[in-house]
């Protein structure tokens, strides 16, 4: 219901995917019908229960772009401690699995807490450690766990009076159960909190930039993971009744990673296409007996060889699937260029700035003389490296609505300050107030959420998403819904989302790009993705602007169109510091502009003054000659 | 607990150490070539303790012959696996190509449970039996073979990226490999060359403990992973750290057994582990990276 009516509203919501969902639904459904053997239904529960390991292990690497091998010990710990709760202490099932599932969140999180602060192997290296160490506790702990012989006599699952006792039973409960968590998944794949996700996979301090809180998103997507891992464990000890540490080690955690791996990193469907090839494989293996290890490993690296983007892809993009998927594609575009959804009530269109008339249009009437609180003030700011002095007691004041550009030769310190203020680096002394407040010592989610935009140097828009989803990334502090609504697609989540769509379609439309909402990334030009860039940073609602570089790589004409734009913001009372290198940019748009030259502010004025600055002269042109005559000048 | 105790435990925790030191070596290669963690590095200890076997033991070649004979083989085997699946993916996502390591340590372990079946093997230490007595601690020959000739291998190791041309081409593709291809290093031969010697730095660790613990078709796993987390504990990528983290983890997991529990060995040895990480991210001999935009 909610999902259609979400279609019909606006067309450029894809949420399809159900579609898929209900013929995997009906495909398990009939399945049983036709199977009329154990042995079958046991290995497909196990396909259930693996494809839910899975599934978080997949949520995690495709947001964090990081693995875990220390699944298996989530997942043992799942399962040993609902036995331990359900039959040593006799506790009602409901209780040993809430308690299973609390200690492994809580374990999770411990662990997630110091480890992925840090890029690069350390998440690998402390969950492979967790796992050695949680399994070797279930072998020497044999008092409780009952050692390597295993725990027997685990109750099986049931609620009241009603127990399951038959494989055929419990197959419909685990794929129930599979498929509910794997729709609710897809919901939170398909939400803000899934787009921002996948924004810090691809780069992770640009989403920090646009107010994402990269760290917290990360620590739960690990404990949510854990905590599939746990049920699945527990679901699997009430299942077999009898477990043992064997099931736990390493190897599982390896099995699950190369599942993920086999079917397509950060696709869900792939994982599950992943589960159910890895776990039949030795099946069908088994005959080779000996053989089998080694045709296991040939068959993951072939797969991985050879199909980029792992099996799921590698299928969709054969020649049938690929005219299905055009089908559909072209009907999409078709109702995205008839009923684009631009007139969607009044505030789909924010009041866009007067005109994009030219610069000079604009009156500088808040010269330096007049008295008001800055925007954005510099206090002695000092950084350094080492022994490099980056900054030097940089004082500095923006205005609302004010320009001020920072020139100086390259490595002067220009984006050493807006990496500053952005709160990429800390300071060794000084203070930046952004509308009197120190927002020194914050977070770069935390500085973007005071409202302070950047774009980069080099385009940071993310090649991987559509053009609508990067500016809809700019809105994510405009947003709410958290996990849960994210999870349930309640009403008011895909409420929400529409009207974010609606006004992300309203910016674009704005920088005239509305017409490839839903291009990827990569087919803009430079000077489009500069332009997207700055309609992301823009859907922050910024009160402050840091533009690098904005003209650097652009050719006159597009580089004047910027300016237009640029000169178009300072008309919403939007106070900017502007570094670039290109003196006609410079020149048109500021109204104060600052030198920096090695780390220290040599010169500020306004852009006559500067261009007649002895020393600005000295520092670009070099010193003058005795004898060589002739004016100086910037520009 | 007395001294003599502690000390055996100090001999048994250096030469278990060293061992890890350097298959850590291997990885720490392959990572400053590469950025890889080449989870087939286990592999490749075992597939060079396998070859010594059937060299030295099955068909009777002379030791040293037989010694470097394995260790050129893993180095192959090591070369193979770049030259072959890694190159070759279409997908140059990191997170794929470490998932091909995976895959080729899985291959490389069947292939050996084929080769050399399921049983362990073991052949004799160098340099006899009868271990010397030092101040009460018993320490064998085969002890101070391993830590004389991990000590060598990281001389000639600093001497070849200090003093030769290669070994600084090797350097410079590691720190810039767009760089490096324009003034005219061979990129790929770098890769392979870091692939051999990450192969022959396991096979090496392979072939020097098998006298000790013996070597399964599966015993390059556990010391793959120890020689990971040593590297890890070092620093990744840093070479003196993955010497150091080596040292450490086996002096801990020695002490760990020793005093503790040798049941809970390996847990000691990766609480440890974790604990020092967690205090000290980027690990005893490594620099935080400083990230850019």
């Amino acid at each position: 219901m909610i999902r259609e009516s979400s279609e019909t509203h606006s067309p450029i919501i894809i949420p399809r995917e159900w579609r898929p969902l209900l013929l995997t639904a009906l495909f398990a459904g009939c399945l049983p019908f036709f199977i009329r053997n154990d042995y079958l239904f046991f290995l497909f529960n196990i396909i259930a229960i693996n494809a839910l390991v899975v599934l978080g292990l997949n949520l995690l690497i495709g947001s964090t772009g990081q693995v875990s091998l220390g699944h298996a010990a989530f997942f043992g710990l799942g399962a040993y401690l609902s036995a331990i709760a359900g039959t040593t202490w006799q506790w009602p099932l409901p209780c040993a699995l809430a308690f299973a599932l609390l200690f492994v969140a809580g374990t999770s999180f411990l662990l997630a807490l110091p480890t992925l602060r840090l890029e690069g192997h350390y998440l690998v290296m402390a969950t492979l450690g967790f796992n050695i160490i949680v399994d070797i506790l279930m072998v020497q702990m044999d008092g409780l766990t009952g050692g390597p012989s295993g725990f027997p006599g685990i109750p099986r699952l049931h609620l009241g009076s009603f127990v399951i006792r038959t494989d055929r039973e419990f197959y419909y409960f685990i794929w129930g159960l599979f498929l509910i968590l794997f729709g609710f998944t897809l919901n939170l794949t398909d939400s803000r909190l899934g787009r921002a996700l996948r924004a810090i996979h691809e780069k992770d301090l640009t989403a920090q930039s646009l107010g994402i809180p990269s760290f917290r998103y990360k620590v739960a997507t690990f404990v949510l993971s854990a905590i599939y891992a746990a049920l699945a464990g527990f679901c699997y000890a009430h299942y077999v009744t009898f477990i043992s540490p064997k099931t736990f080690d390493i190897f599982y955690s390896v099995q699950v990673v190369t599942m993920v791996a086999v079917g397509g990193m950060g696709s869900l469907w792939g994982g599950l296409a992943g589960t159910v090839l890895l776990t039949c494989l030795p099946e069908f293996l088994h005959n080779l007996e000996d053989l089998h290890v080694l045709f296991y490993g040939l068959i993951l690296m072939g797969v991985l060889v050879f199909c980029p983007e792992g099996l799921v892809p590698a299928v969709i993009s054969l020649p049938f699937f690929k005219k299905l998927r055009r089908r559909e594609k072209r009907s999409a575009d078709a109702v995205n260029e008839a009923g684009a959804p631009i007139p969607h009530g009044p505030e789909a269109r924010r009041p866009v700035a007067p005109t994009l008339a030219s610069p000079n249009a604009a009156v500088r009437d808040d010269g330096p003389g007049e008295p008001r609180a800055p925007l954005l003030s510099f206090r002695d700011v000092s950084v350094s490296f080492g022994g490099l002095q980056a900054l030097h007691e940089v004082s500095l004041d923006v205005q609302s609505g004010g320009i001020v550009a920072l020139i100086g030769p390259n490595g002067a310190g220009k984006t050493t300050l807006l990496n500053v203020t952005s709160g990429l680096i800390r300071p060794q002394k000084g203070a930046i107030l952004l509308e009197g407040k120190d927002i020194l010592g914050l977070a770069p989610f935390q500085v973007a959420a005071g409202g302070i935009g950047r774009t980069f140097q080099a385009v940071q828009a993310y090649q991987k998403l559509t053009v609508m989803e990067n500016v809809l990334l700019g809105y994510h502090l405009a947003s709410r819904s958290g996990f849960l609504s994210a999870y349930l697609h309640t009403p008011r989540e895909r409420r929400e989302e529409r009207d974010l769509r609606e006004k992300a379609f309203g910016l674009l439309d704005e920088f005239g790009l509305a017409g490839k909402a839903l291009w990827a990334v990569q087919r803009l030009s430079l000077f489009e993705q500069k332009l997207l860039e700055m309609a992301r940073t823009l859907a922050l609602s910024p009160s402050a602007l840091l533009l690098d570089e904005p003209a650097g790589g652009l050719n006159p004409r597009e580089s004047t169109l910027l300016v237009e734009r640029i000169f178009a913001l300072r008309g919403r009372g939007i106070g900017m510091i502007l570094v670039e290198h290109d003196m006609n940019v410079v020149m048109r748009l500021a109204d104060r502009v600052s030198v920096l030259q090695h780390g220290c502010l040599i010169a500020s004025g306004t852009p006559k003054e500067i261009q007649q600055d002895p020393k600005v002269v000295a520092a670009y042109l070099g010193v003058k000659k005795a004898g060589s005559g002739g004016r100086r000048s910037l520009a | 607990m007395s001294w003599n105790l502690a000390l055996q435990f100090f001999v048994s925790g250096v030469t278990n150490g060293s061992i890890y030191a350097l298959i850590a070596l291997g990885y720490c290669l392959v990572q400053n070539a590469t950025g890889l963690v080449n989870f087939a590095q286990g592999e490749m200890v075992m597939v060079g303790a396998m070859v010594m076997l059937s060299l030295y033991q099955g068909m009777h070649l002379p030791m040293p012959i037989a010694f470097l004979l394995s260790c050129a083989a893993a180095a192959l085997a090591g070369v193979a696996l770049q030259e072959g699946p890694l190159r070759h993916s279409r997908n140059r996502d990191i997170l794929t190509l470490v998932m091909i390591t995976v895959g080729a340590s899985i291959s490389f372990r069947g292939a050996g449970m084929l080769l050399w079946g399921k049983s362990s093997h073991i052949f004799p230490p160098m340099g006899g039996d009868s271990p010397y007595i030092v101040l009460d601690a018993a320490i064998l020959p085969q002890s101070l073979w391993i830590l004389a000739m991990t000590l060598a291998v990281l001389g000639l190791l600093y001497l070849f990226f200090h003093r030769t041309l290669l070994g600084k081409a090797m350097r410079g593709a590691a720190d810039n490999p767009f760089g490096a291809v324009l003034v005219g290093i061979s990129v790929r031969r770098v890769v392979a060359l870091a692939f051999a010697f990450s192969g022959a730095l396991g096979a090496m660790g392979g072939i020097l403990i098998t006298p000790v613990t013996s070597m399964s078709y599966d015993g390059g796993l556990m010391l793959g992973l120890k020689g990971f987390a040593a590297a890890i504990l070092g620093g990744y990528g840093s070479t003196p750290g993955a010497v150091a983290g080596g040292l450490l983890l086996g002096i801990l997991e020695a002490f760990g057994a020793g005093f503790i529990s040798s049941a809970y060995k390996d847990a000691i040895a990766f609480l440890i582990l974790l604990a020092i990480l967690f205090v000290r991210p980027s690990g005893l001999f490594g620099s935080a990276r400083v990230r850019r935009l």
